[in-house]
């Protein structure tokens, strides 16, 4: 499983190690080799992008992290007042030259695909649902996961970070 | 927070929560303005017509890297109408730090106070607390005539003793100030429990 521990003030802390890291990288490669799309983005549901492929130069895939969250939060509250006790569990947005697909992965992340018109949403759902189930292979294995007991924020970290803050505000 | 080992980045998720119109946009806006552009992405408003935010606002800024690791801070607003309350509580879905701006006028206490009961009422939803969570209160538009004094907004917003700064916003007064302290609980958080 994807690390997630719960720290003594209640916030939550999600840790990805490097073998996740690259099998889902892996997996968003494979996926718009197959499906042609212009941009493949996995994030989480808090809106915190993880990866992305494709042609994403011209993109602002943080920003659109965001969004997307929020479009799934939107949607859940749509589904509850339509009757619908789960999720929703895919949303697809249809354009005049793109469209975006999006589709939970677990509860805690999600997949979004912006592809052309051009390419057939049925393509685009059958690739995007092996994707997904390879993708939560990866986030429930933590077989190879390295001892990554490095400290990550120690008191010299805080403090670099204070004068780095400083610096950045002046 | 989201940590990637890959990339060695800390992620932060900081959320700006108040009542209407107390300038938390505002935060933002002038954080934006003043930070070197490399630093900083996009600043996105979800606004009503009337230039209410309705969903949120976003920005991510970087400070480079500090002992090879990457913190990058993800900003949010919520929207203040007491009737946008599904859309904050899942804004604050991974929240690590909190700012709460209010507003500094006699005839905002209410709202102030109402909207201080909403965040601890979502904070609970998800097992967290205003008593231990990382937070701390801007008292903003300090410069309008007959602002409610400092201490009688100590007395009754700040039952907690967090951090707590005067602001303008609209002049940046106390803007950085404020964020810097909450980050730097939000570290101090994370060191003490790691």
């Amino acid at each position: 499983m994807v690390q997630t521990r719960k720290l003594k003030d209640g916030s939550r802390q999600v840790i990805l190690n490097s073998t996740q890291y690259e099998g889902i990288t892996r997996v968003l490669s494979e996926l718009a080799n197959k499906t042609k799309a212009s941009a493949i983005l996995f994030a989480d549901m808090s809106g915190q992008l993880i990866s992305q492929r494709g042609n994403t130069d011209n993109m602002n895939t943080t920003v659109l992290s965001a969004l997307a969250a929020s479009d799934f939060a939107a949607t859940s509250e749509m589904a509850k007042l339509v009757g619908e006790e789960a999720k929703f569990k895919l949303l697809f947005h249809e354009g005049e030259k793109r469209n975006v697909y999006l589709s939970n992965v677990g509860e805690a992340f999600f997949l979004v695909v912006v592809f052309d018109v051009s390419v057939t949403l049925g393509l685009i759902r059958i690739y995007t649902k092996k994707a997904i189930e390879d993708l939560n292979g990866i986030l429930d294995d933590d077989s190879n996961a390295p001892a990554e007991d490095e400290k990550l924020i120690d008191s010299d970290f805080s403090s670099l970070l204070g004068d780095a803050l400083d610096d950045t505000f002046k | 927070m989201f940590i990637n080992w890959a990339l060695q980045e800390i992620n932060l998720k900081i959320v700006y929560y108040g009542p209407g119109m107390s300038g938390k946009t505002t935060n933002l806006e002038y954080i934006h303005s003043k930070l070197d552009p490399s630093l900083t992405g996009d600043l996105v408003s979800l606004k009503t017509k009337e230039d209410r935010t309705i969903f949120f606002d976003f920005m991510q800024i970087e400070v480079g890297k500090i002992k090879g690791k990457k913190p990058k801070f993800n900003l949010y607003t919520v929207p203040g109408q007491v009737y946008y309350a599904s859309s904050r509580k899942v804004i604050l879905n991974g929240v690590d730090g909190i700012v709460f701006v209010a507003d500094s006028q006699p005839h905002r206490m209410e709202a102030n106070i109402e909207t201080l009961l909403d965040l601890e009422s979502n904070l609970k939803a998800d097992g967290q607390s205003l008593e231990s969570f990382p937070w701390a209160i801007q008292y903003n538009k300090r410069d309008l005539p007959g602002v409610e004094s400092l201490d009688v907004l100590q007395k009754r917003l700040n039952f907690f003793n967090v951090p707590s700064f005067e602001g303008v916003a609209v002049k940046g007064d106390g803007v950085f100030s404020t964020l810097k302290s909450v980050i730097n609980l939000v570290v101090q958080n994370v060191q003490n429990q790691l």
